[in-house]
């Protein structure tokens, strides 16, 4: 069974009518150069925007998911966050468990997962931007979901805390969880299952990294021109 | 969640900060009365004290916490509905809202048919404003925005008040009662107006629960909703009850400003923002702070709530504006 199936969703203007559908336990990746709706997709993806169609986690339509349930189901890291007030990096990540009745499960061990332990008690709004990111990630970990909706997760991160992201992210997806995860480096699009790709709100490609990220169709959709060439390969130690 | 000592402490030291301060609010005046005289008027059996409580002192007490407990609590409201720890009533126009539904009722002489007819347009006066400042400014609006929104509202909304004054009003009763009104004071205050704003209750108790979802709401209705949160109904129960918590406030004490801006900045700066603590915290320290404020009017030779709420609020928003902006 499908994880995730859109089906006719749109939004005028902003994304073109488009039906996909993921499997179980994959991690998909949405490219596309900027304003090519990959957020508007992944918004109408997590159920945050409504984009006509219908949308399906589990082969359950989302409309007949009551809120708190899709609140367990899912996760959502947004893209940039801004916090108003000054709760503790704890307090946020815990909110992952809101729709758990606030159980605090694995809100210890998702702090830890992502290096953010010695900043616990800290207020969220005296942190840097990658720390922040590092903080929702820590609070979709904290949700125990089974689908994962992450947009553009590295954009602030090290080189680091980006590579244990990514192996975060592969790690759930072996797991069962499914992920899909918006992103701008494509030279990390070997990571992924499946790749997504956008163009100008029309879905210009499907399928495993090695068929869509083609010469011909990078030229088309991003303007630049593709060379595998060997360079600067980083890998997190072995522990 | 770990939760500190002082955290804990929190509800009960405000607790007690308020116990004191109601027994100095009846203690304190012209005739001052010793807890024997205290006791003695409350169970009546001492007359003078008896009436001193009973008809005057009591009252103006329970109206001034039923405010100051509105205000407190909607400032908490606002605060978390626009991300923006500046939003409170009275800087966003929504008390001046009410203040021109009540000063319509009494130029017109509205408010002389029924008792209650100065509540139910201040409620509208005030639903008006947060209709407008919603449109002005919209959710996780920058300070500038929102500030700009609610001085364009009250400006608009004192030229209400001012057009009543001056053109509907022939009568020097309604006008003098209009401007006595508007300054903001608990003067006179009968058990009428402890019961007019008794609904209070009824909002605090309904608010109470939504602590939680305050927390989520405050950094964003998309965010909130992917946790759970019924953003649609919270945030429209949010607004209902600020609005009406205002107005009724408005209705029975005038415009007192800066309680919804003070007091819940004061508890997240000692506390924490965890809304939980916070809607109780504000709801009994907004209490405890407008019977302060009160009690410092009264030592202070009869000057009214409004004037004491402003001179101390308004400093203190400036310093929390040099710290934001």
């Amino acid at each position: 069974m499908n994880a995730l199936e859109l089906n006719d969703v749109a939004v005028p203007g902003r994304l073109e009518k488009l039906s996909v559908a993921v499997e179980a336990g994959k991690l998909v990746g949405l490219i596309g150069p900027n304003g090519s709706g990959k957020s508007t997709m992944l918004s109408i993806a997590a159920g945050l925007l409504d984009g006509g169609g219908t949308v399906k986690w589990g082969g359950r339509r989302l409309m007949d998911l009551a809120i708190m349930e899709r609140g367990r189901l899912a996760a959502w890291v947004p893209q940039e966050v801004q916090f108003a007030f000054g709760f503790t990096v704890r307090a946020v990540v815990g909110q992952g468990r809101f729709a758990h009745g606030d159980d605090g499960t694995g809100v210890e061990e998702a702090l830890a997962r992502l290096d953010l332990t010695t900043l616990a008690d800290r207020p969220v709004n005296r942190l840097s931007g990658g720390e922040c990111q590092r903080v929702m990630l820590a609070r979709a970990l904290a949700t125990q979901p089974r689908l994962h909706f992450w947009d553009e997760p590295l954009a602030a991160l090290d080189v680091r805390h980006g590579l244990e992201v990514l192996m975060l992210a592969r790690e759930l997806t072996r797991n069962g969880a499914t992920m899909l995860m918006s992103l701008h480096d494509l030279r990390i699009a070997h990571c992924l299952d499946q790749v997504l790709m956008l163009d100008r709100g029309r879905l210009a490609g499907v399928g495993t990294p090695d068929e869509v990220l083609t010469e011909a169709r990078l030229r088309d959709v991003f303007g630049v021109k593709m060379r595998i060439a060997p360079g600067m390969i980083l890998e997190l130690p072995s522990p | 969640m770990k939760e500190g000592g002082l955290q804990r402490l929190a509800l009960p030291l405000t607790g007690l900060l308020l116990a004191m301060v109601l027994v100095a609010s009846l203690a304190v005046g012209d005739m001052a009365l010793s807890s024997a005289r205290l006791w003695a008027g409350l169970t009546k059996t001492d007359e003078m004290a008896a009436i001193i409580l009973w008809k005057i002192r009591l009252p103006r007490t329970l109206v001034a916490m039923e405010i100051g407990a509105a205000l407190a609590a909607s400032g908490v409201i606002m605060q978390a509905y626009f991300r923006n720890s500046l939003a409170s009533p009275g800087l966003l126009g929504v008390s001046a809202g009410g203040s021109a539904g009540a000063v319509v009722a009494i130029g017109m002489g509205w408010a002389a048919v029924s008792f209650y007819v100065l509540p139910v347009t201040a409620i509208i006066g005030a639903l008006v404003a947060t209709v407008a400042v919603i449109g002005l400014a919209q959710r996780g609006a920058s300070t500038e925005r929102l500030l700009l929104a609610g001085v364009a509202l009250n400006a608009l909304l004192g030229a209400v008040t001012s057009y009543v004054l001056s053109n509907f009003t022939l009568s020097y009763e309604r006008n003098a009662q209009i401007i006595f009104w508007l300054l903001g004071g608990l003067e006179d205050r009968t058990w009428d107006h402890v019961w007019m704003a008794m609904p209070v209750l009824i909002c605090a108790a309904l608010l109470w629960p939504l602590g939680r979802s305050l927390d989520l709401l405050s950094l964003g209705a998309a965010d909130a909703q992917s946790l759970g949160v019924d953003v649609k109904t919270v945030r429209r129960r949010m607004l209902g009850l600020a609005t009406i918590m205002t107005a009724l406030a408005t209705a029975v004490a005038g415009t007192v400003g800066f309680v919804g801006l003070v007091v819940p900045h004061m508890f997240r700066l000692m506390f924490g923002p965890e809304h939980k603590r916070l809607v109780p915290l504000s709801l009994i320290g907004g209490a405890a702070f407008v019977l302060i404020c009160d009690l410092i009017g009264r030592s202070a030779g009869g000057l009214r709530l409004g004037i004491v709420t402003s001179v101390v609020g308004g400093p203190f928003f400036l310093w929390m504006l040099r710290r934001q902006v």
